[in-house]
Protein backbone atom coordinates (compact mmCIF):
# COMPACT_ATOMS: atom_id res chain seq x y z
CA UNK A 1 0.00 0.00 0.00
CA UNK A 2 1.13 3.47 -1.24
CA UNK A 3 2.52 5.22 2.30
CA UNK A 4 0.96 8.55 2.77
CA UNK A 5 3.29 9.77 5.82
CA UNK A 6 6.15 7.88 5.96
CA UNK A 7 8.83 8.79 9.20
CA UNK A 8 12.04 7.11 9.87
CA UNK A 9 13.52 7.38 12.71
CA UNK A 10 11.73 10.67 13.60
CA UNK A 11 12.69 13.18 16.72
CA UNK A 12 11.94 16.44 17.48
CA UNK A 13 12.81 18.37 20.72
CA UNK A 14 12.17 21.97 21.60
CA UNK A 15 15.46 22.72 23.63
CA UNK A 16 15.61 20.26 26.49
CA UNK A 17 11.89 18.59 26.17
CA UNK A 18 11.35 15.55 23.57
CA UNK A 19 8.24 16.22 21.74
CA UNK A 20 8.82 13.28 19.52
CA UNK A 21 11.22 11.06 20.13
CA UNK A 22 12.36 8.28 17.52
CA UNK A 23 9.27 7.88 15.75
CA UNK A 24 9.14 5.05 12.66
CA UNK A 25 6.03 4.92 11.35
CA UNK A 26 4.41 4.71 7.98
CA UNK A 27 0.38 6.15 7.22
CA UNK A 28 -1.60 4.49 4.73
CA UNK A 29 -4.02 5.63 2.16
CA UNK A 30 -7.21 6.06 3.39
CA UNK A 31 -8.42 7.45 7.21
CA UNK A 32 -5.87 6.90 9.86
CA UNK A 33 -7.12 8.09 13.30
CA UNK A 34 -3.78 9.79 16.01
CA UNK A 35 -4.88 9.36 19.46
CA UNK A 36 -3.03 10.48 21.91
CA UNK A 37 -4.06 12.39 25.44
CA UNK A 38 -2.79 16.26 25.70
CA UNK A 39 0.79 16.74 25.54
CA UNK A 40 1.37 12.94 23.66
CA UNK A 41 3.00 14.25 20.40
CA UNK A 42 0.10 14.80 18.48
CA UNK A 43 0.50 18.17 17.79
CA UNK A 44 4.26 18.10 17.32
CA UNK A 45 3.79 15.28 14.95
CA UNK A 46 1.00 16.78 12.93
CA UNK A 47 3.08 19.79 12.51
CA UNK A 48 6.59 17.89 11.56
CA UNK A 49 3.77 16.53 8.64
CA UNK A 50 2.42 19.82 7.78
CA UNK A 51 6.20 21.42 7.06
CA UNK A 52 5.61 23.43 10.20
CA UNK A 53 8.50 22.39 12.25
CA UNK A 54 11.94 21.07 11.28
CA UNK A 55 12.95 17.07 12.32
CA UNK A 56 15.70 17.23 15.06
CA UNK A 57 16.38 13.95 13.98
CA UNK A 58 15.24 11.41 11.16
CA UNK A 59 13.37 12.30 8.28
CA UNK A 60 9.57 12.40 7.38
CA UNK A 61 8.11 12.27 3.37
CA UNK A 62 4.68 13.54 2.67
CA UNK A 63 3.26 12.06 -0.42
CA UNK A 64 6.68 10.51 -1.51
CA UNK A 65 8.59 14.09 -0.83
CA UNK A 66 10.15 15.71 2.28
CA UNK A 67 8.17 18.36 3.52
CA UNK A 68 9.80 21.10 5.15
CA UNK A 69 10.95 23.68 3.00
CA UNK A 70 8.71 22.25 0.11
CA UNK A 71 6.03 24.76 -0.52
CA UNK A 72 5.30 23.08 -3.83
CA UNK A 73 4.33 19.99 -1.89
CA UNK A 74 1.24 22.23 -0.37
CA UNK A 75 -0.91 22.31 -3.55
CA UNK A 76 -1.77 18.09 -2.65
CA UNK A 77 -2.21 18.73 0.77
CA UNK A 78 -5.16 20.61 3.00
CA UNK A 79 -4.41 21.26 6.17
CA UNK A 80 -7.14 22.19 9.27
CA UNK A 81 -4.64 23.48 12.37
CA UNK A 82 -6.22 23.10 16.20
CA UNK A 83 -6.02 26.61 17.52
CA UNK A 84 -9.07 28.67 17.22
CA UNK A 85 -7.34 31.83 15.15
CA UNK A 86 -8.85 33.89 12.18
CA UNK A 87 -8.75 36.92 10.30
CA UNK A 88 -12.30 37.76 12.90
CA UNK A 89 -13.12 40.87 10.50
CA UNK A 90 -13.10 39.03 7.07
CA UNK A 91 -16.52 36.98 6.26
CA UNK A 92 -15.94 33.18 5.70
CA UNK A 93 -16.05 33.45 1.93
CA UNK A 94 -13.23 36.17 1.94
CA UNK A 95 -11.34 34.51 3.86
CA UNK A 96 -11.60 30.77 2.43
CA UNK A 97 -11.43 32.59 -1.03
CA UNK A 98 -8.15 34.69 -0.33
CA UNK A 99 -6.58 31.48 0.91
CA UNK A 100 -7.55 29.63 -2.22
CA UNK A 101 -5.88 32.69 -4.12
CA UNK A 102 -2.39 31.93 -2.14
CA UNK A 103 -2.46 28.44 -4.03
CA UNK A 104 -2.25 30.66 -7.49
CA UNK A 105 -5.96 30.26 -8.43
CA UNK A 106 -7.13 32.82 -10.16
CA UNK A 107 -9.69 35.40 -8.69
CA UNK A 108 -12.77 33.98 -9.86
CA UNK A 109 -11.91 30.82 -9.72
CA UNK A 110 -10.96 31.47 -5.82
CA UNK A 111 -14.57 32.74 -5.15
CA UNK A 112 -15.85 29.58 -6.88
CA UNK A 113 -13.87 27.09 -4.97
CA UNK A 114 -14.35 29.43 -1.83
CA UNK A 115 -18.02 29.13 -2.20
CA UNK A 116 -18.21 25.56 -3.26
CA UNK A 117 -16.13 24.51 -0.35
CA UNK A 118 -18.09 26.39 2.32
CA UNK A 119 -21.26 25.00 0.63
CA UNK A 120 -19.85 21.39 1.27
CA UNK A 121 -19.62 22.41 5.09
CA UNK A 122 -22.79 23.39 5.04
CA UNK A 123 -22.22 26.96 5.95
CA UNK A 124 -23.57 29.39 2.98
CA UNK A 125 -25.95 30.90 5.05
CA UNK A 126 -22.94 32.30 7.06
CA UNK A 127 -20.83 32.48 4.30
CA UNK A 128 -21.09 36.07 3.99
CA UNK A 129 -21.08 36.91 7.74
CA UNK A 130 -17.92 38.11 9.78
CA UNK A 131 -15.78 35.24 11.37
CA UNK A 132 -15.51 37.08 14.39
CA UNK A 133 -19.90 36.17 14.44
CA UNK A 134 -19.33 32.64 14.14
CA UNK A 135 -20.39 30.02 16.63
CA UNK A 136 -17.46 27.84 17.62
CA UNK A 137 -18.96 24.80 15.60
CA UNK A 138 -19.26 27.50 12.48
CA UNK A 139 -15.40 28.26 13.31
CA UNK A 140 -14.60 24.84 13.24
CA UNK A 141 -16.28 24.09 10.16
CA UNK A 142 -15.00 27.16 8.07
CA UNK A 143 -11.36 25.69 8.83
CA UNK A 144 -12.58 22.81 7.01
CA UNK A 145 -13.67 24.44 4.03
CA UNK A 146 -10.27 26.45 3.86
CA UNK A 147 -8.20 22.80 4.25
CA UNK A 148 -10.37 21.59 1.42
CA UNK A 149 -10.88 24.45 -0.86
CA UNK A 150 -8.33 23.75 -3.39
CA UNK A 151 -9.19 19.66 -3.48
CA UNK A 152 -6.38 18.14 -2.07
CA UNK A 153 -5.29 14.56 -1.55
CA UNK A 154 -3.99 14.68 1.98
CA UNK A 155 -6.50 16.19 4.19
CA UNK A 156 -4.27 16.72 7.57
CA UNK A 157 -7.47 17.64 10.57
CA UNK A 158 -5.67 18.57 13.89
CA UNK A 159 -8.68 17.68 16.38
CA UNK A 160 -11.60 19.02 13.90
CA UNK A 161 -14.16 17.88 16.10
CA UNK A 162 -13.56 19.95 19.63
CA UNK A 163 -15.97 21.72 20.42
CA UNK A 164 -18.96 21.47 17.98
CA UNK A 165 -22.53 20.75 18.81
CA UNK A 166 -23.85 17.33 18.29
CA UNK A 167 -25.24 17.97 15.05
CA UNK A 168 -22.15 19.49 13.42
CA UNK A 169 -20.17 16.76 14.97
CA UNK A 170 -21.88 14.05 13.56
CA UNK A 171 -22.18 16.15 10.28
CA UNK A 172 -18.40 16.35 9.99
CA UNK A 173 -17.97 12.89 10.84
CA UNK A 174 -19.77 12.22 7.79
CA UNK A 175 -18.05 14.60 5.70
CA UNK A 176 -14.67 13.01 6.39
CA UNK A 177 -16.38 9.64 5.73
CA UNK A 178 -17.40 11.43 2.72
CA UNK A 179 -13.99 12.38 1.52
CA UNK A 180 -12.24 9.31 2.74
CA UNK A 181 -14.77 7.47 0.32
CA UNK A 182 -14.13 9.59 -2.97
CA UNK A 183 -10.66 8.58 -2.42
CA UNK A 184 -8.77 11.43 -0.42
CA UNK A 185 -6.37 10.46 2.57
CA UNK A 186 -7.37 11.74 6.41
CA UNK A 187 -5.13 11.90 8.85
CA UNK A 188 -7.17 12.95 11.59
CA UNK A 189 -6.21 13.52 15.29
CA UNK A 190 -7.59 13.36 18.62
CA UNK A 191 -7.85 12.84 22.12
CA UNK A 192 -11.19 10.67 22.01
CA UNK A 193 -11.54 7.74 20.86
CA UNK A 194 -14.72 7.68 20.23
CA UNK A 195 -14.67 9.92 17.52
CA UNK A 196 -12.06 8.07 15.78
CA UNK A 197 -13.45 5.36 15.79
CA UNK A 198 -16.48 6.85 14.47
CA UNK A 199 -14.52 7.60 11.02
CA UNK A 200 -11.90 4.59 10.67
CA UNK A 201 -10.68 1.55 12.83
CA UNK A 202 -7.07 2.47 11.52
CA UNK A 203 -5.29 4.30 14.48
CA UNK A 204 -1.84 5.52 15.77
CA UNK A 205 -1.57 5.32 19.14
CA UNK A 206 0.36 7.89 20.60
CA UNK A 207 2.00 9.41 24.29
CA UNK A 208 4.95 10.56 25.47
CA UNK A 209 6.13 11.17 22.22
CA UNK A 210 6.33 7.69 20.99
CA UNK A 211 3.73 5.53 18.91
CA UNK A 212 2.60 2.87 21.17
CA UNK A 213 0.57 1.15 18.84
CA UNK A 214 -0.89 1.17 15.04
CA UNK A 215 -3.59 -0.71 13.22
CA UNK A 216 -6.94 -2.19 14.14
CA UNK A 217 -9.13 0.35 17.14
CA UNK A 218 -11.07 -2.63 18.41
CA UNK A 219 -8.45 -4.12 21.05
CA UNK A 220 -7.96 -0.75 22.41
CA UNK A 221 -11.45 0.49 22.16
CA UNK A 222 -12.09 -2.85 24.88
CA UNK A 223 -9.25 -1.57 26.67
CA UNK A 224 -10.91 2.17 26.82
CA UNK A 225 -14.07 0.77 27.68
CA UNK A 226 -13.53 0.27 31.22
CA UNK A 227 -12.95 3.50 31.68
CA UNK A 228 -15.31 5.93 32.22
CA UNK A 229 -15.75 8.71 29.71
CA UNK A 230 -16.34 12.23 31.14
CA UNK A 231 -18.30 14.75 28.38
CA UNK A 232 -18.65 18.61 29.07
CA UNK A 233 -21.81 19.84 27.63
CA UNK A 234 -22.66 23.53 27.15
CA UNK A 235 -26.44 23.89 26.88
CA UNK A 236 -29.71 26.15 27.41
CA UNK A 237 -31.32 23.91 29.78
CA UNK A 238 -29.17 22.13 31.39
CA UNK A 239 -30.99 20.95 34.61
CA UNK A 240 -33.72 19.45 31.68
CA UNK A 241 -30.80 18.22 30.37
CA UNK A 242 -29.25 16.11 33.49
CA UNK A 243 -32.88 14.81 34.51
CA UNK A 244 -33.09 13.27 30.81
CA UNK A 245 -29.38 11.86 31.13
CA UNK A 246 -30.44 10.36 34.67
CA UNK A 247 -32.88 8.21 33.27
CA UNK A 248 -30.39 5.98 31.97
CA UNK A 249 -28.28 3.62 33.03
CA UNK A 250 -25.35 3.99 31.61
CA UNK A 251 -24.65 7.44 33.46
CA UNK A 252 -22.56 6.94 36.15
CA UNK A 253 -22.38 10.40 37.58
CA UNK A 254 -23.30 14.12 37.13
CA UNK A 255 -22.90 17.44 38.16
CA UNK A 256 -24.06 20.50 36.56
CA UNK A 257 -21.96 23.87 36.54
CA UNK A 258 -22.77 27.24 35.03
CA UNK A 259 -24.37 26.56 31.88
CA UNK A 260 -23.06 23.52 31.56
CA UNK A 261 -23.06 19.59 32.66
CA UNK A 262 -20.80 17.53 33.23
CA UNK A 263 -21.72 13.54 32.75
CA UNK A 264 -19.18 10.75 33.34
CA UNK A 265 -20.85 7.67 31.16
CA UNK A 266 -19.58 3.67 31.13
CA UNK A 267 -21.06 3.49 27.89
CA UNK A 268 -19.70 6.58 25.68
CA UNK A 269 -21.36 5.43 22.20
CA UNK A 270 -25.08 5.24 23.06
CA UNK A 271 -24.49 8.26 25.09
CA UNK A 272 -23.61 10.16 22.53
CA UNK A 273 -26.03 8.61 20.08
CA UNK A 274 -28.74 10.01 22.40
CA UNK A 275 -27.42 13.22 22.90
CA UNK A 276 -26.73 14.05 18.88
CA UNK A 277 -30.75 12.71 18.87
CA UNK A 278 -31.88 15.44 22.04
CA UNK A 279 -29.71 18.18 20.18
CA UNK A 280 -31.80 17.37 17.06
CA UNK A 281 -35.36 16.97 18.77
CA UNK A 282 -34.52 20.42 20.45
CA UNK A 283 -36.42 18.60 23.41
CA UNK A 284 -34.19 20.21 26.07
CA UNK A 285 -33.54 23.22 24.36
CA UNK A 286 -29.91 24.04 22.28
CA UNK A 287 -26.99 22.09 22.95
CA UNK A 288 -23.81 24.28 22.01
CA UNK A 289 -20.84 22.65 22.40
CA UNK A 290 -19.60 19.06 23.61
CA UNK A 291 -16.33 18.47 24.54
CA UNK A 292 -14.62 15.33 26.49
CA UNK A 293 -11.36 15.94 28.16
CA UNK A 294 -7.72 14.72 27.74
CA UNK A 295 -7.73 12.75 31.14
CA UNK A 296 -9.93 9.97 29.34
CA UNK A 297 -7.31 8.57 27.97
CA UNK A 298 -4.75 9.12 30.62
CA UNK A 299 -5.41 6.27 32.86
CA UNK A 300 -5.50 3.72 29.59
CA UNK A 301 -2.38 5.37 28.27
CA UNK A 302 -0.80 4.51 31.52
CA UNK A 303 -2.20 0.86 31.27
CA UNK A 304 -0.57 0.11 27.82
CA UNK A 305 2.55 1.15 28.92
CA UNK A 306 2.82 -0.45 32.12
CA UNK A 307 1.25 -3.76 30.16
CA UNK B 1 3.05 24.94 -10.36
CA UNK B 2 3.96 27.44 -7.55
CA UNK B 3 3.51 30.84 -8.16
CA UNK B 4 5.90 33.58 -8.20
CA UNK B 5 7.51 35.48 -5.09
CA UNK B 6 6.24 38.64 -6.34
CA UNK B 7 3.05 37.19 -7.67
CA UNK B 8 2.33 35.21 -3.79
CA UNK B 9 3.73 38.31 -2.24
CA UNK B 10 0.72 40.66 -3.97
CA UNK B 11 -1.70 37.81 -2.48
CA UNK B 12 -0.43 38.11 0.79
CA UNK B 13 -0.66 42.04 0.44
CA UNK B 14 -4.66 41.56 -0.49
CA UNK B 15 -5.18 39.57 2.65
CA UNK B 16 -3.08 41.64 4.74
CA UNK B 17 -3.83 45.15 4.01
CA UNK B 18 -7.59 44.97 5.14
CA UNK B 19 -6.14 43.58 8.40
CA UNK B 20 -3.29 46.32 8.84
CA UNK B 21 -5.20 49.41 8.50
CA UNK B 22 -8.05 48.72 10.98
CA UNK B 23 -5.84 46.84 13.42
CA UNK B 24 -5.57 48.56 17.07
CA UNK B 25 -2.02 49.30 15.90
CA UNK B 26 -3.29 51.70 13.47
CA UNK B 27 -5.87 53.31 15.67
CA UNK B 28 -3.57 53.88 18.23
CA UNK B 29 -0.95 55.74 15.81
CA UNK B 30 -3.28 57.37 13.58
CA UNK B 31 -4.26 59.37 16.70
CA UNK B 32 -0.59 59.81 16.98
CA UNK B 33 -0.26 60.73 13.73
CA UNK B 34 -3.27 63.54 14.15
CA UNK B 35 -0.53 65.35 17.04
CA UNK B 36 1.18 67.31 14.07
CA UNK B 37 -2.28 68.35 12.54
CA UNK B 38 -2.97 69.72 15.98
CA UNK B 39 0.03 71.87 16.34
CA UNK B 40 -0.08 73.12 12.94
CA UNK B 41 -3.70 74.25 13.63
CA UNK B 42 -2.38 76.00 17.26
CA UNK B 43 0.22 77.81 14.75
CA UNK B 44 -1.75 78.80 12.41
CA UNK B 45 -3.82 80.46 15.09
CA UNK B 46 -1.32 81.73 16.84
CA UNK B 47 0.68 83.30 13.47
CA UNK B 48 -2.83 84.60 12.38
CA UNK B 49 -3.20 85.99 15.69
CA UNK B 50 0.02 87.04 16.55
CA UNK B 51 2.70 86.79 13.95
CA UNK B 52 5.52 83.91 14.21
CA UNK B 53 8.92 85.41 15.00
CA UNK B 54 11.71 83.41 15.21
CA UNK B 55 14.84 85.11 16.58
CA UNK B 56 12.85 88.19 15.54
CA UNK B 57 12.05 87.63 12.18
CA UNK B 58 9.19 85.98 10.76
CA UNK B 59 9.63 82.46 8.49
CA UNK B 60 7.96 81.89 5.93
CA UNK B 61 5.16 78.94 6.23
CA UNK B 62 7.25 77.00 3.54
CA UNK B 63 10.43 76.97 5.58
CA UNK B 64 7.96 76.14 9.16
CA UNK B 65 6.46 73.03 7.15
CA UNK B 66 10.15 71.42 6.37
CA UNK B 67 11.09 72.49 10.42
CA UNK B 68 7.96 70.19 11.17
CA UNK B 69 8.23 67.56 8.25
CA UNK B 70 11.96 66.82 9.48
CA UNK B 71 11.73 67.13 13.20
CA UNK B 72 8.07 65.88 13.66
CA UNK B 73 7.88 63.00 10.76
CA UNK B 74 11.24 62.29 9.54
CA UNK B 75 13.06 62.37 12.70
CA UNK B 76 9.99 61.07 15.32
CA UNK B 77 6.98 59.52 13.30
CA UNK B 78 8.52 57.59 10.51
CA UNK B 79 10.95 56.08 12.95
CA UNK B 80 8.30 55.41 14.91
CA UNK B 81 6.15 53.60 12.64
CA UNK B 82 8.99 51.77 11.46
CA UNK B 83 9.40 50.19 14.60
CA UNK B 84 6.19 49.28 15.51
CA UNK B 85 4.90 47.90 12.01
CA UNK B 86 7.88 46.43 10.45
CA UNK B 87 9.06 44.11 14.10
CA UNK B 88 5.21 43.07 14.01
CA UNK B 89 5.18 42.13 10.73
CA UNK B 90 5.47 38.39 11.23
CA UNK B 91 5.41 38.47 14.87
CA UNK B 92 1.33 39.61 14.48
CA UNK B 93 0.51 36.29 12.65
CA UNK B 94 3.18 33.91 14.95
CA UNK B 95 0.94 35.66 18.55
CA UNK B 96 -2.52 35.44 16.65
CA UNK B 97 -1.80 31.76 15.42
CA UNK B 98 -2.82 32.90 11.71
CA UNK B 99 0.76 31.91 10.61
CA UNK B 100 -0.39 28.63 10.04
CA UNK B 101 -2.94 29.00 7.07
CA UNK B 102 0.16 31.12 5.43
CA UNK B 103 2.86 28.64 5.86
CA UNK B 104 0.88 26.05 4.79
CA UNK B 105 -0.01 27.13 1.41
CA UNK B 106 2.32 26.72 -1.75
CA UNK B 107 3.94 30.10 -1.69
CA UNK B 108 7.69 30.73 -0.48
CA UNK B 109 7.29 31.56 2.93
CA UNK B 110 9.92 34.73 1.83
CA UNK B 111 6.71 35.64 0.13
CA UNK B 112 4.62 36.04 3.23
CA UNK B 113 7.36 38.81 4.66
CA UNK B 114 7.31 40.34 1.64
CA UNK B 115 3.50 40.72 0.89
CA UNK B 116 3.27 42.01 4.52
CA UNK B 117 6.09 44.37 4.20
CA UNK B 118 4.39 45.28 0.84
CA UNK B 119 1.23 45.82 3.11
CA UNK B 120 2.29 48.18 6.16
CA UNK B 121 4.04 50.16 3.58
CA UNK B 122 0.81 51.01 1.75
CA UNK B 123 -0.69 51.11 5.28
CA UNK B 124 1.80 53.86 6.69
CA UNK B 125 1.53 55.68 3.60
CA UNK B 126 -2.26 55.83 4.06
CA UNK B 127 -1.54 57.13 7.26
CA UNK B 128 0.85 59.59 6.89
CA UNK B 129 -0.03 61.17 4.11
CA UNK B 130 -3.38 63.04 4.99
CA UNK B 131 -1.77 64.37 8.13
CA UNK B 132 0.87 66.06 5.85
CA UNK B 133 -0.97 67.16 3.75
CA UNK B 134 -3.62 68.77 6.67
CA UNK B 135 -0.14 70.42 8.35
CA UNK B 136 0.80 71.84 4.66
CA UNK B 137 -2.50 73.65 3.87
CA UNK B 138 -2.62 74.62 7.72
CA UNK B 139 0.95 75.88 7.88
CA UNK B 140 2.11 76.72 4.11
CA UNK B 141 0.26 79.83 3.47
CA UNK B 142 2.03 81.86 6.67
CA UNK B 143 4.99 84.06 7.23
CA UNK B 144 3.81 85.77 3.31
CA UNK B 145 4.52 82.22 1.68
CA UNK B 146 1.80 80.86 -1.57
CA UNK B 147 0.35 77.07 -0.95
CA UNK B 148 1.39 76.52 -4.68
CA UNK B 149 5.23 77.94 -4.66
CA UNK B 150 5.31 75.64 -2.06
CA UNK B 151 3.47 72.66 -3.38
CA UNK B 152 6.97 70.69 -5.15
CA UNK B 153 8.27 70.64 -2.20
CA UNK B 154 5.55 68.85 -0.84
CA UNK B 155 5.85 66.35 -3.25
CA UNK B 156 9.50 66.21 -2.50
CA UNK B 157 8.52 65.55 0.82
CA UNK B 158 6.25 63.01 0.26
CA UNK B 159 8.93 61.01 -1.70
CA UNK B 160 11.41 61.56 1.32
CA UNK B 161 8.68 60.09 3.68
CA UNK B 162 8.01 56.94 1.59
CA UNK B 163 11.60 56.31 1.69
CA UNK B 164 12.22 56.47 4.99
CA UNK B 165 9.08 54.23 5.45
CA UNK B 166 10.29 52.26 3.08
CA UNK B 167 13.67 51.62 4.72
CA UNK B 168 12.74 51.67 8.54
CA UNK B 169 10.15 48.97 7.79
CA UNK B 170 12.84 47.16 6.04
CA UNK B 171 15.17 47.06 8.94
CA UNK B 172 13.26 46.77 11.50
CA UNK B 173 11.76 44.00 9.56
CA UNK B 174 14.83 42.25 10.01
CA UNK B 175 15.25 42.98 13.09
CA UNK B 176 11.90 41.44 13.64
CA UNK B 177 12.83 38.27 12.37
CA UNK B 178 16.04 38.04 13.45
CA UNK B 179 16.23 38.93 17.26
CA UNK B 180 14.53 38.65 20.27
CA UNK B 181 12.35 41.71 22.23
CA UNK B 182 12.87 43.09 18.44
CA UNK B 183 10.72 46.20 19.67
CA UNK B 184 13.37 47.32 22.42
CA UNK B 185 16.17 46.44 20.13
CA UNK B 186 14.19 48.99 17.44
CA UNK B 187 13.43 51.56 19.73
CA UNK B 188 16.97 51.91 20.91
CA UNK B 189 18.21 52.20 17.28
CA UNK B 190 15.54 54.31 16.20
CA UNK B 191 15.84 56.76 19.19
CA UNK B 192 19.57 55.74 21.06
CA UNK B 193 22.00 54.56 18.37
CA UNK B 194 21.11 56.92 15.65
CA UNK B 195 20.48 60.35 17.08
CA UNK B 196 23.78 59.56 19.04
CA UNK B 197 25.85 58.82 16.10
CA UNK B 198 24.65 61.43 14.23
CA UNK B 199 25.59 63.77 16.34
CA UNK B 200 29.27 62.85 15.93
CA UNK B 201 32.15 63.12 13.17
CA UNK B 202 33.62 59.87 11.91
CA UNK B 203 31.80 56.25 9.97
CA UNK B 204 29.63 55.05 12.14
CA UNK B 205 26.86 57.35 10.92
CA UNK B 206 26.76 55.58 7.60
CA UNK B 207 25.16 53.20 9.35
CA UNK B 208 21.99 54.60 9.97
CA UNK B 209 19.32 55.30 7.55
CA UNK B 210 18.87 58.97 8.89
CA UNK B 211 22.23 59.55 7.52
CA UNK B 212 20.90 58.96 4.15
CA UNK B 213 17.56 60.08 4.60
CA UNK B 214 18.79 63.71 5.31
CA UNK B 215 20.40 64.35 2.64
CA UNK B 216 16.97 64.43 1.02
CA UNK B 217 15.69 67.27 2.62
CA UNK B 218 14.64 70.14 0.09
CA UNK B 219 14.02 72.75 3.04
CA UNK B 220 16.50 75.36 4.32
CA UNK B 221 16.58 75.17 7.93
CA UNK B 222 17.34 78.50 10.28
CA UNK B 223 20.86 77.70 11.20
CA UNK B 224 21.19 81.26 13.36
CA UNK B 225 20.79 79.54 16.67
CA UNK B 226 24.76 78.46 18.64
CA UNK B 227 23.39 75.20 18.68
CA UNK B 228 22.60 74.70 15.30
CA UNK B 229 25.68 76.55 13.98
CA UNK B 230 27.81 74.13 16.28
CA UNK B 231 25.65 71.38 14.89
CA UNK B 232 26.15 72.24 11.28
CA UNK B 233 30.01 71.95 11.22
CA UNK B 234 29.70 67.94 11.99
CA UNK B 235 26.70 67.74 9.35
CA UNK B 236 27.99 65.75 6.68
CA UNK B 237 25.57 65.22 4.18
CA UNK B 238 25.60 62.37 1.03
CA UNK B 239 24.93 63.72 -2.12
CA UNK B 240 21.52 62.55 -2.96
CA UNK B 241 22.13 60.05 -5.61
CA UNK B 242 24.57 58.33 -3.41
CA UNK B 243 21.74 59.00 -0.34
CA UNK B 244 19.16 56.96 -2.84
CA UNK B 245 21.20 54.14 -3.75
CA UNK B 246 22.20 53.74 -0.56
CA UNK B 247 18.66 53.51 0.92
CA UNK B 248 17.69 51.12 -1.68
CA UNK B 249 20.78 48.50 -0.95
CA UNK B 250 19.52 48.57 2.73
CA UNK B 251 16.04 48.21 1.94
CA UNK B 252 17.23 45.09 -0.44
CA UNK B 253 19.62 43.42 1.65
CA UNK B 254 17.56 43.52 4.74
CA UNK B 255 14.68 42.33 3.37
CA UNK B 256 16.54 39.40 2.40
CA UNK B 257 18.21 38.84 5.47
CA UNK B 258 14.17 39.11 6.91
CA UNK B 259 13.23 36.77 4.24
CA UNK B 260 15.77 33.99 4.36
CA UNK B 261 15.27 34.13 8.45
CA UNK B 262 11.23 33.74 7.84
CA UNK B 263 12.08 30.52 5.45
CA UNK B 264 14.66 29.01 8.01
CA UNK B 265 12.59 29.87 11.20
CA UNK B 266 10.83 27.33 12.66
CA UNK B 267 7.66 29.36 14.61
CA UNK B 268 6.68 27.10 17.12
CA UNK B 269 3.00 28.18 18.46
CA UNK B 270 1.67 28.50 22.17
CA UNK B 271 -1.87 25.68 22.70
Amino acid sequence: MTAIVAADHLSKWYGQVIGLNDVTVTVPAGITGLLGPNGAGKSTFMKLVTGQLKPSKGTITVLGEPIWGNPALYHRIGFCPEQDSFYERMTGLEWVTALVRLNGVADAAAAAMGARAIETVELTDAANKKIGAYSKGMRQRIKLAQALAHDPELLILDEPLAGMDPIARRRTIRLIKDWGRAGKSILVSSHILHEIESMTANILLINQGRILAEGNVHQIRELIDEHPHTVHIKADRTRALAREFLAHDDVLSLRLEEGAVVVQTGRPDAFYARLTDLAASGEHGTIHEVTSPDDNLQAVFQYLVKS
Amino acid sequence: MTPSLLASAVRVFDLSLGQMLWSRRSIFLGLLLGGPVVLALALRIISSLYGLPINGAQPEGATIFGMMVWLLYIRFIVPILGVFYGTALIADEVEDKTITYLFTRPIPRSAVLLGKYLAYLVCTVLLVLPSVMLVFFLIAPTGGSSVAAAFPSLLADFAMLIMGLASYGAVFALVGTRLKRPLVVGLVYAFGWEPAVLLFPGYLKRLTVMYYLQALVTHEMPQDSAVSMVLQLFREVPAIPTSLVSLAVIIAVTLWGAGRAVEQREYVLEQ
